[in-house]
């Protein structure tokens, strides 16, 4: 090959080396190549730090013709899809990698180099080799391996008939060989339920697909994170539902206890307070009784054998929290495996200009938007990187500082105002000795609540603007920190009441008060005054104040959505129930419910008021963050307080199913240690509680062993970006090789022409 | 496939799931889509639907790379962009849900490819930018800022310094991109 024969002449002409003088061709257009007449390193370094905005392309548009055919025949130029390579690839591991699609093929045509592929690739010889390399494949290996091929489904399924007439012409052994593979592969599959990916199945079935769909095409992937986010909540309650009333609700309603007391009947407004009828209902923890048979007189009717109604409830709790802990955690980490990505710190233009367009959007208004916000995006960025950035003199740093510490002391101040509102506005604080007969006393506090979560964060955004953040991402970040901090004090606050006031209450002689129905009532009353407050707000301050606002201002501007705010408004609704369920089991219903209101209302508001958002939403991460934040802190500062509540609080001595127990773990612990005797089958449980559950010496060494796993991955992921890195410098200098032999290749051709 | 209008065989419509990535229902329904489009066609039999009647589907009418769409799934000779049944399957196969980043990547590459050289080159990079800034005079960019910004993409994506980004580099730059797979979706 001609470079062969470059490489021959250069090593016999070394001490020519350094007299070879390559002009540089500047042209017009173009950015400037690089610079042969200095042969040292330093020389050429230095060229390259005195022209760093210039790509130093290799492009020249009279490279002779040998050169351009080495040029054109190098396989980065003449990249096609190779098939057996592709396989290669995506047979020798079950791991996702990236297909190899470059080709090895040489194009003789020296015009047509760039065209006609077709005619270049041998195409017999190629398909004999994909037959050879999928032979070693089962059918369904085959089958998974022709459908991440990026070829035409014509294609495919040729190479599957050729695949399936050579796999009927085999052996009778090699066959019942294969079937046991595909049995086992089969069994796998229904095993891990679609661990290959065929889980989209089930995605077609999906509510709401509809209304999603016309969402994303008028407003985007980024508004649709927020409904997907809303629509994820849903089935998490509607899980914990079922489990609650299967387990709990159903046996307490079929086997009703006898109401120990006639209590107040009719009270006003029962369904927003949860008073009145709801208080002796299987609503909430004062109606379940210890077993389901405690009223059963065998004389009367035949009594259902006992179903013990507080292991029940144990057991149930336990078992909605533990399940919904592994899904968040399984999201979690597919999300985190969708949202990682090792980021330079530079080079986003090239990224901005491939990966920017949302195909969803598919009106022609909002098109146009998008283009317009992509056009000054673009060029937002084009005049960052020409201006230089301000250098910041002490006074104006000081400046900064001090604005921000105000702002942030501001923001402080009023959470702090906010908790000792909350905690002084408890109705049990004022009641004192007189009962609260207006139920309106009692939805003052769950009213103050929602309007300090709903109208502060505003309030704070609208100081945020104030400060000029650097980056909008700053930004965003920083209302959430502000936001989550605002509601987890008053969460705080009102779990502090509850657990250490209220369930210490000594009662008046007469009356029975359960503790656990009281804060109970108090949830239900916070998740209701929630959505009243919700719609309320979309109805005045988006329906009607977006109305003004289109007719008055000139430009018929229409508002803008903010997701932050309402996915950490959802997040905070959702840690109530989650929180509730002990005390209230039906509480998921009514966030069902919730959910399912706040959908349609929000949906209307957002196509009638709202316009796509301006700012671009990185929706993958922005919802990989949401789902952390879920779990952390939602899910585990209520599950922390549920277990709190079970471990160290006395329930209540007159109602309830632990009626007379120190705490509601401990009738738990009673039954395993009891276990033992009383069915000797079960010995291996109690043997296991007593020796591994029980044990911190086991719950040391399993978490150490976590502990240690953990750390190996870190250390592996820590090479492989390190890895990384040397890649990137090798790729680098092949480059520059590559440039200093096709630049001497030209020179020998422009040498040889010249003789 | 011309076939009958009404039903697509149990057999094919099987080997359909398996060799792309739509569920079931995606491909009755693509199925119903199509045949419609075919319906107004000379001759009920006519395999191919013009490039045309596909562009009046609604979620491409207004999308700017729809003639791109077309012209690369499409497997006819004549090079007009018309589509048989499997090219559309092919289409929503790539857009859909459950299809690889490296699936979707290689058709976007082709997709950018304006002039099919197997490279993107300055010449398709500054149709890209114009496709993706719009028509209108006031959201093009100047000549000097297209300039610039072309340097800029080739300077950070460029990894051999050929001048051009091919398949490798471009799917390079996409893996750093979680947004990617998300916003390449079509659903019908």
């Amino acid at each position: 090959m001609a470079a062969s024969q470059i490489m021959e002449l250069t090593s016999s002409e070394d001490e020519d080396q350094d007299q070879i003088e390559l002009e540089a061709i500047r042209r017009p257009h173009r950015a400037v190549k690089f610079d042969m007449k200095h042969a040292n390193q330093e020389d050429l370094e230095a060229q390259h730090h005195h022209e760093p905005k210039h790509t130093n392309a290799l492009h020249r548009n009279n490279w002779s013709s040998s050169t351009q055919r080495v040029l054109s025949s190098m396989p980065s130029r003449s990249i096609r899809f190779n098939q057996s390579t592709a396989l290669s690839r995506s047979t020798k591991t079950r791991r996702r990698r990236p297909l190899s699609i470059v080709s090895t093929s040489y194009c003789a045509t020296e015009q047509e180099v760039f065209r006609g592929q077709e005619d270049c690739v041998d195409d017999v010889t190629q398909n004999e080799d994909l037959l050879n390399k999928l032979q070693g494949l089962s059918a369904a290996e085959c089958v998974r391996v022709l459908r991440e091929m990026p070829l035409s489904v014509s294609e495919k399924r040729k190479i599957r008939a050729w695949f399936d007439f050579w796999d009927a012409g085999q052996p009778l052994s090699a066959n019942r060989a294969r079937c046991c593979h595909q049995f086992k592969a089969w069994f796998l599959k229904v095993l891990c339920g679609g661990c290959s990916g065929r889980v989209s199945q089930q995605k077609s079935i999906q509510i709401w697909q509809g209304v999603l769909k016309k969402i994303s095409a008028h407003f985007g992937t980024g508004i649709l994170s927020y409904f997907i986010f809303l629509r994820r909540l849903l089935h998490y309650n509607i899980l914990l539902f079922f489990i609650t009333s299967l387990f709990l609700v159903l046996p307490q309603i079929s086997n009703p206890p006898s109401s120990k007391n006639k209590s107040e009947a009719t009270a006003e407004l029962w369904m927003l307070t949860g008073m009145g009828i709801l208080t002796d209902s299987v609503m909430f923890y004062g109606h379940y009784g210890k077993s389901t048979n405690e009223s059963c007189k065998p004389e009367i009717k035949l009594c259902p054998e006992s179903y013990n109604i507080p292991l029940a409830y144990i057991f149930t709790i336990g078992a909605g929290m533990f399940i919904t802990c592994v899904m968040l955690v399984y999201s979690i980490s597919k999300s985190f495996g969708k949202s990682f990505r090792i980021f330079k710190t530079t080079g986003n233009l090239a990224l901005k200009v491939f990966c920017s367009w949302d195909f969803k959007v598919s009106k022609k208004q909002s098109v146009k938007l998008q283009s317009v916000n992509i056009c000054i995006q673009l060029k937002e960025m084009l005049s960052e990187l020409s201006c230089k950035k301000q250098k910041r003199n002490l006074y104006s740093t000081f400046g900064w500082l001090s604005l921000h510490f105000l702002v942030w002391s501001i923001c402080l101040l009023c959470i702090a105002a906010c908790m000792l509102a909350v905690y002084y506005l408890h109705p049990y604080i004022e009641q004192d000795n007189h009962k609260l007969t207006k139920a309106i006393d009692w939805l003052k506090l769950p009213l103050i609540v929602s309007c300090i979560s709903h109208l502060l964060p505003g309030f704070f955004d609208m100081l945020s603007r104030a400060e000029h953040y650097g980056s909008p991402s700053t930004q965003i970040y920083v209302s959430i920190v502000r936001n989550l901090l605002l509601k987890g004090c008053i969460f705080g606050v009102l779990c502090y009441y509850w657990l250490k006031k209220i369930s210490v209450r000594k009662n008046e002689p007469n009356t029975s008060q359960c503790w656990e129905t009281l804060v109970g009532q108090e949830l239900y009353r916070f998740v209701l005054m929630d959505l009243l407050f919700a719609m309320s707000y979309i109805i005045l301050a988006e329906f009607l104040w977006g109305l003004c606002i289109r007719n008055i201002t000139l430009r018929r501007r229409k508002l803008e959505f903010d997701i932050a705010r309402d996915v950490l408004e959802l997040i905070y609704g959702q840690t109530l129930v989650w929180f509730g369920v002990l005390f209230s089991p039906l509480l998921p219903a009514v966030q069902i419910g919730k959910l399912f209101l706040l959908f349609y209302f929000k949906k209307t508001s957002l196509m009638m008021n709202f316009q796509p958002p301006r700012k671009h939403w990185r929706a993958t991460q922005m919802s990989a963050f949401f789902i952390k934040l879920l779990f952390f802190p939602s899910f585990t500062g209520a599950l922390a307080c549920v277990i709190y509540t079970m471990w160290r609080v006395k329930p209540s001595s007159d109602c309830g199913p632990f009626s007379n127990l120190a705490s509601m773990l401990l009738l738990g612990k009673k039954w395993i240690k009891g276990l033992g005797k009383s069915k000797p089958s079960m010995l291996w449980l109690s043997w296991a509680y007593n020796n591994l559950v029980d044990n911190p010496l086991f719950l040391f060494i399993t978490a150490g062993l976590f502990l240690g796993i953990i750390y190996i991955h870190m250390q592996v992921l820590d090479g492989q970006k390190m890895i990384i890195s040397k890649l990137q410098e090798q790729i680098d200098n092949e480059g520059e090789d590559k440039k200093f032999l096709i630049a001497k290749l030209q020179a020998l051709n422009e040498a040889g022409a010249q003789q | 496939m011309g076939g009958t209008s009404s039903k697509l065989p149990k057999d094919l419509l099987s080997e359909y799931q398996e060799l792309t990535f739509l569920t079931k229902q995606e491909i009755l329904l693509a199925h119903k889509i199509f045949s419609e489009l075919q319906g107004g066609e000379n001759g009920p039999y006519s395999s191919r639907v013009s490039m045309q009647k596909i562009l009046t589907l609604p979620e491409l009418k207004a999308n700017p790379f729809r003639k791109r769409l077309c012209h690369v799934f499409s497997t006819s000779d004549m090079k007009d962009g018309s589509l048989n049944f499997e090219d559309f399957l092919d289409l929503l196969s790539a857009f859909s849900d459950s299809a690889t980043l490296e699936i979707k990547s290689h058709y976007a590459f082709r997709i950018f490819d304006f002039d099919d050289d197997g490279t993107l080159d300055a010449r398709d990079l500054e149709k890209l930018v114009n496709c993706l800034t719009g028509e209108t005079d006031n959201t093009r960019l100047t000549a000097e800022e297209m300039r610039q910004l072309i340097s800029n993409i080739l300077e950070e994506s460029d990894i051999d310094k050929d001048g051009t980004v091919n398949l490798s580099e471009f799917q390079h730059v996409i893996s750093r991109s979680p947004d990617f797979v998300s916003s390449f979706k079509i659903v019908l």
